[in-house]
């Protein structure tokens, strides 16, 4: 009796310590050590400081400038090319300067400090009935790392994410704070816009809001060479349709032909808007993450998860969900991932014409080499000539690819020389590459994809001549 | 008799050698993630030595005194509770202390393991039943690392350190069920005492 009485309390204090423990937050970063999701250079940084107050902000660029100091700006740290952080530089971590600063709901604008996550915005926004304009498919980024690679997502009527800004104030080198917008300072606007954190730290952001609406998913299965006329008939010709996402299949069986397309349509009278608003949790992460784990090693099994994949999303054909609600995506698993395996992305916009030719050409390469293609989505992104590192300059299609990589150095030299293979048949095409990623395109890639970059760096110099906001992008390909 | 509490003591073992050896290598990695030099990796390591070797003196003056499933229950559960802390470790101090657990709570695995075979053989069996033991335990060990880098690619680390945690108690539950009343209540049988090896 004494011992089952023991066993059960001791059973019961167990239980309840596993239970702590899963609900509170892990925390593994150490201190003085840099990293980005990429998780392949990892780098000593002098310190690492968050702030909360603007007045701590200005006094870590001031201190910086007094001892000659490297300032490196970091939001959540999603992309990958070491955009955050330096050698020995000093990292100002924006994830605490989170708060919303004002919201109008008849103008539908909201002013935040840029460390917020559009999660948080969602949360403020979604029970007044409003949505964000343009974000990533996921919801995880703060609004300064995305404004400072200009970020786009699944809308396909308004431009990338400059579209939806109205203005910001920038703390710039010197130490000043002019506010930027189109009509202040629109040199500046151009330049941070889409500006990888070298023009200064974007502090408080005034958005474009509008209207939460209720869509109608609808799934197709389609060949790829049938997608450019469908998707300039059936998506952009339909006023209905708001928002659209694709997937090319990278499983042997059908690798690079076979395609399912979404789209969210306005929903027709029959679903208010109120009865799917409630803002949804991540859910499937743990199936999906099981079953990527498993085509990241074996073919067999790419097959069965884009079977799963398709089988999935053709079966939620014609469910209502809410703007909020797609742009709150099911793709976290990629966070836990970068624990133990290198997943790296890569994202190529080729214009919207010229996409068979151009699967037809990345399939030649792709077979040739041995690359670990793990999935691969397809979105549109209007022509937006704004920002001076503009990736639109016409109506393009998207592809995201997510790649699975070793960590040593020869596999990631390896990966290197396939995606600069991919970067080649892409400019071919008139196409380009996105910036957030690893740092494996050569300078002069970069140069042709961004006909601009030279400009970009020389105005660099000129506003922040002592190159004091600083990174290893910038290192690798000032000019 | 002897043959099912030593049956007893080889499941409940294999179980701890199967959830340390789960987490062993990716334990090394996740200390390497949050130290930075090889003076700090070596310290940790050192530490945990250093703790265990202090603390075998001890144990080994007051295991007349105590049942000696004891032993392996304080290092089943320590073990259980510890590894619950791992995925919240943030600091190179958090990890010093926890080797310094981790080193005490293996010393008193090793002193219970080895004073439990000792009492359940004897005679010319001994040698046979030591190298089952150790046959069993390291089929464990074995399989647990292969199948930890399975499990790490399929699911996360923080799942091995929960898994392993979760053994550890089952393997001090197991300990709990091996039969003592017989002989090991060292304090109600004093002639027992003398029976141990000296
Ligand atoms: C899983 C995943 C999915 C993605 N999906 C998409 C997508 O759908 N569409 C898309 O467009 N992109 C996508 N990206 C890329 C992503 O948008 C960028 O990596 C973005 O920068 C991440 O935001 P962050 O808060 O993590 O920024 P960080 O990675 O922390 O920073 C990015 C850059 O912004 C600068 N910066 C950050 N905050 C500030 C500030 N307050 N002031 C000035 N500069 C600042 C940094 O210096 C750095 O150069 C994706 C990335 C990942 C990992």
């Amino acid at each position: 009796m004494k011992k089952l009485i023991v066993l059960a309390i001791c059973t019961a204090l167990y239980t309840s310590f596993v239970i702590f423990s899963l609900h509170k937050p892990s925390s593994v970063v150490s201190d003085d050590h840099m990293t980005d999701v990429g998780k392949l250079m990892p780098v000593k940084v002098k310190q690492v400081v968050k702030e909360t107050e603007l007045t701590s902000i200005k006094e870590v660029i001031e201190e910086a400038k007094r001892e000659d100091l490297k300032v490196s700006i970091a939001g959540k740290r999603h992309s990958m090319g070491g955009h955050t952080y330096y050698h020995d530089s000093v990292v100002l971590d924006m994830t605490g300067y989170n708060k919303v600063l004002d919201f109008d709901k008849e103008k539908k604008t909201i002013t935040v400090q840029s460390g917020i996550t559009w999660d948080d915005i969602q949360q403020y926004i979604n029970k007044h009935g409003l949505a964000i304009q343009v974000m990533q498919s996921q919801n995880i980024f703060t609004v300064g790392g995305s404004i400072s690679v200009n970020a786009h997502g699944r809308d396909i009527r308004k431009g990338s994410l400059i579209s939806t800004v109205n203005s910001f104030r920038l703390l710039t080198a010197d130490g000043e704070i002019p506010t930027v917008s189109r009509k202040q300072n629109e040199e500046l606007f151009y330049l941070a816009l889409g500006g990888y954190g070298l023009f200064g730290v974007i502090l408080d952001v005034e958005l474009q809001l509008m209207d939460d609406e209720l869509y109608e998913m609808t799934t197709e299965k389609l060949d790829y060479t049938e997608y450019s006329d469908y998707f300039r008939e059936k998506v952009l010709d339909n006023q209905q349709a708001k928002m659209h996402l694709a997937r090319i299949s990278t499983a042997p069986d059908s690798f690079l032909t076979e395609m399912y397309v979404t789209n969210y349509e306005l929903a027709s009278e029959e679903g208010p808007l109120q009865e799917h608003d409630e803002l949804r949790k991540e859910r499937m992460t743990g199936i999906s993450k099981f079953a990527l784990g498993m085509a990241r090693n074996f073919d067999w099994a790419k097959d069965v998860f884009w079977e799963i994949q398709k089988q999935y999303f053709l079966k939620a054909n014609g469910d209502l969900i809410s703007r909020n609600n797609v742009m709150r995506s099911e793709s976290k698993f990629l966070e836990y991932e970068a624990e133990n395996d290198n997943d790296v992305l890569q994202e190529y916009f080729v214009p919207v014409d010229k996409f068979t030719d151009y699967i037809d050409d990345l399939r030649d390469v792709l077979t040739a080499e041995e690359l670990n293609l793990l999935n691969i989505t397809v979105r549109y992104v209007n022509h937006e000539e704004g920002p001076v590192l503009s990736y639109s300059d016409e109506e393009m299609f998207a592809l995201v690819l997510l790649i699975n990589q070793g960590l040593s150095k020869k596999e990631q030299k390896k990966t290197g020389e396939i995606v600069r293979k991919m970067i080649d048949v892409t400019l071919t095409h008139g196409g380009r590459y996105y910036l957030p990623y690893m740092p494996y395109p050569t300078k002069e890639q970069m140069k042709r994809t961004y006909p601009r970059s030279e400009e970009f760096f020389e105005k660099k110099k000129q506003y922040d001549p002592d190159e004091r906001f600083t990174n290893f992008f910038y290192e690798e390909y000032k000019q | 008799m002897n043959d099912t509490r030593l049956k007893g003591l080889i499941i409940s073992q294999s179980s701890v050698f199967f959830a340390s050896s789960l987490i062993f290598p990716y334990y090394i990695l996740f200390i390497k993630n949050v130290g930075s030099s090889f003076a700090q990796f070596g310290l940790s390591y050192g530490l945990f030595g250093l703790s265990s070797a202090l603390l075998h003196p001890v144990i080994g003056r007051f295991s007349p005194l105590i049942d000696h499933r004891l032993f392996l229950v304080v290092n089943a559960w320590g073990m259980a509770s510890v590894l619950l802390l791992f995925p919240h470790v943030g600091s190179i101090s958090q990890v010093y202390a926890i080797q310094l657990l981790l080193g005490m709570f293996g010393a008193f695995q090793k002193h219970g393991e080895k004073i439990m075979i000792a009492e359940f053989t004897d005679g010319a069996e001994r040698g046979m039943k030591i190298g089952n033991y150790h046959f069993w335990t390291s089929i464990f060990s074995a399989v647990a690392i292969m199948a930890g880098g399975y499990l790490a690619d399929y699911f996360t680390i923080h799942f091995i350190f929960y898994m392993s945690s979760a053994l550890y108690f089952g393997s001090g539950l197991v300990v709990m069920r091996i039969n003592s009343n017989k002989s090991i209540l060292v304090k109600k049988d004093k002639g027992y005492e003398m029976s141990t090896e000296k």
